[in-house]
């Protein structure tokens, strides 16, 4: 190794360790609050560490419920965009047909509307077919986001399978839909991953819809959150709420380490 | 590469058209002897057309067939109902005045030009462009270099990028909250600092100090997403690539400049246009921070529509949706043209 190349190296290093670090302050700062007492309770004085806002999430119903309304509403959404996914990015990939440059600018338009924008309409449309106060409309409309990206992530990894691979499978007399089913869907299971992280990333942390779908039930977990600031806010506690709302991102995030340290070819916009 | 070179592998004598004969050159190039084969050709036009040509012949190997809208019709259905439907009913709304939803008026045009002419509309949208530039200006240079820096070593890849990652998974409205305890002068880690280096205690009172915060909180938020993307399609470079390069000579800047960035150009686009949209519209981390404060200076687009839809004006913030819409259309717009000309300067 040349001497410059010693030098780029550790300078890559100290830039990547600094940037970490960064990444990790605020984070820091939330673990270590979320360990003390900001509210006199019984036993514990203010400023001394305690476990007791963690004990208080599993005492509080209302915070252990929305916890399952989080989780509930991101399985629903994964549920309904990569079965949907699937074939479009299939058909965005592999196919030419009459207006697909457009459909796929459409779809990305919506990906980039905010949700905000489209918040009123949204309430009445949903009121009106009864889905308002419930984890499916939550799902449901984080769709609107989700489904494009997904459709993208997803026909990166498409176009990175070999065209020979589907003529292969038509001239053994598959079907096309047969040929995604049994031949395509394993080669891309990575790519279905990455893309389920994706939406369980920007549908757990969404913020706008889920504040205006639920006035009343299935409030989700930032909602709770919200609901704890008041007169007296107890901020170790929406401290320890905040920490143990990241954490099963970040289990996820280990798990998939691996299929984003590899590396997937993306679509193109 | 691997994916031409598995289809040759099956049935590598049939292939007889002309981007295929193109490919099975270039794979002979990558195969057996990538090092010659680029020094051949000499370094940028050798490992240039590597790059760079092979995605642009496989995408056009594409089945002209209208089937192709059976399988877009799920995704198509479910965004006509959640996007399309409420976005007609904005249009809807936008011409007229409600007091209640079933006693309206029709007003025209009267909301877009009132919203078109006052100061207020074109003060944040100013603000909103200079808060978009200043994000992309550092994120996305910072995303890259970040997505450089990253180690080889397979082990240290997967915990870096999780580790990197964690900011992207806390729910939106506790951002500004963990920022605002990281200030805090009494129990923060910055703020007990940030005082010694000529940080004012009243920061909120100043414009400059609260546009400082909202814009290291977004960088914080979202360069990693920015990192992941870049990362991605960095991996994707075969090995050999480099040992190419560095046969050849090439410095850390050749080879970003004619091996890394080539790679890098779709997904770049993307990046730069979800975090351009995503922080032109910025509502739910920035509000918090100082209330749009002081004095109206850190107040954005998407601040104004929420504080109309808060005041119960359909009218006014259906006209506001409407003109947004526009905005994110000519954006997208003027990316989806920029994708074109990527592609022309590509496939030449």
């Amino acid at each position: 190794m040349t001497r410059s190349a010693k030098y780029l190296l550790v300078i890559k290093t100290l830039a990547l360790w600094a940037f970490l670090l960064f990444a990790c302050l605020p984070l820091v700062q939330m673990t270590l609050i979320s360990f003390v007492a900001t509210l006199p309770h019984p036993g514990v004085a203010v400023g001394r560490p305690t476990l007791n806002n963690y004990a208080g999430i599993w005492t509080d119903p209302s915070l252990r419920s929305a916890f399952l309304n989080s989780v509930a509403y991101v399985l629903i959404n994964i549920c309904i965009t990569v079965p949907v996914a699937i074939p479009a990015a299939y058909a965005f990939s592999r196919l030419s047909f009459l207006g697909d440059k457009h459909l796929f600018f459409a779809f990305i338009a919506f990906r980039i509307t905010p949700p905000v924008v489209l918040t009123l309409p949204v309430f009445q449309l949903f009121s009106a077919l009864g889905i308002v106060n419930s984890v499916f409309g939550i799902a449901l409309a984080h769709c609107l986001f989700n489904l494009p990206i997904a459709i993208w992530i997803l026909q990166g990894f498409i176009s990175a399978i070999p065209k020979e691979m589907d003529e292969t499978a038509f001239l053994d007399g598959h079907s096309r839909l047969h040929f995604i089913w049994k031949i395509l869907l394993p080669q891309i299971a990575p790519g279905i991953a990455v893309t389920a992280f994706f939406c369980f990333m920007f549908s757990w942390v969404e913020v706008v819809f889920a504040r205006i779908l639920t006035t009343t039930n299935g409030k989700p977990i930032s909602m709770a959150i919200n609901a704890l600031f008041g007169f007296q806010t107890d901020i170790g506690l929406v401290m320890a709420v905040t920490a143990t709302s990241t954490l099963p991102g970040a289990v996820l995030l280990f798990a998939m380490r691996n299929h984003l340290s590899r590396g997937f070819k993306v679509g193109r916009l | 590469m691997t994916a031409i070179s598995l289809g040759l592998d099956d049935r590598g004598g049939l292939l007889i058209d002309d981007c295929r004969i193109n490919s099975a050159r270039l794979l002979v190039v990558d195969r057996k002897d990538s090092l010659q084969g680029a020094r051949h050709g000499g370094f940028n036009s050798g490992l240039h057309s590597l790059a760079q040509r092979l995605p642009v012949s496989v995408s056009r190997m594409k089945d002209r067939t209208q089937t192709g809208w059976l399988f877009v019709l799920p995704s198509v259905l479910i965004l006509s109902l959640i996007g399309l439907v409420p976005l007609l009913t904005v249009v809807n709304y936008s011409f007229f005045e409600i007091f209640i939803l079933d006693a309206r008026f029709w007003v025209g045009t009267e909301w877009y030009a009132e919203i078109i002419g006052s100061g207020r509309f074109w003060a944040s949208f100013g603000r909103s462009l200079l808060f978009s530039t200043m994000i992309l200006c550092v994120q996305i240079p910072l995303g890259i270099a970040i997505a450089l820096c990253i180690p080889k070593r397979k082990i240290w890849v997967g915990i870096t990028l999780a580790v990197l990652a964690l900011p992207l998974l806390v729910p939106w409205n506790m951002i500004p909250s963990l920022w605002l305890s990281l200030l805090n002068p009494e129990t923060g880690l910055l703020g007990r600092i940030l005082p010694y280096l000529g940080w004012p205690d009243n920061w909120k009172l100043s414009a400059q100090h609260t546009w400082a915060v909202i814009v290291v909180m977004d960088v914080w938020h979202w360069t990693s997403l920015v990192v992941i993307l870049c990362y991605s399609a960095l991996a994707t470079i075969p090995q050999s690539y480099y040992q190419a390069a560095a046969i050849d000579g090439a410095g850390p800047w050749q080879v970003f400049r004619h091996i890394q960035l080539p790679k890098l150009h779709h997904v770049l686009l993307m990046a730069v246009l979800l975090r351009f949209m995503d922080s032109f519209m910025i509502y739910t981390e920035a509000f918090p921070i100082n209330a749009g404060g002081p004095n109206g200076a850190t107040m954005f687009l998407a601040v104004d529509l929420g504080e109309d839809i808060k005041a119960f004006n359909y009218g006014p913030s259906a006209a506001r949706s409407v003109i947004y819409f526009l905005i994110v259309l000519t954006v997208a717009w003027m990316f989806s043209k920029a994708q074109g000309k990527l592609d022309g300067t590509e496939a030449t």
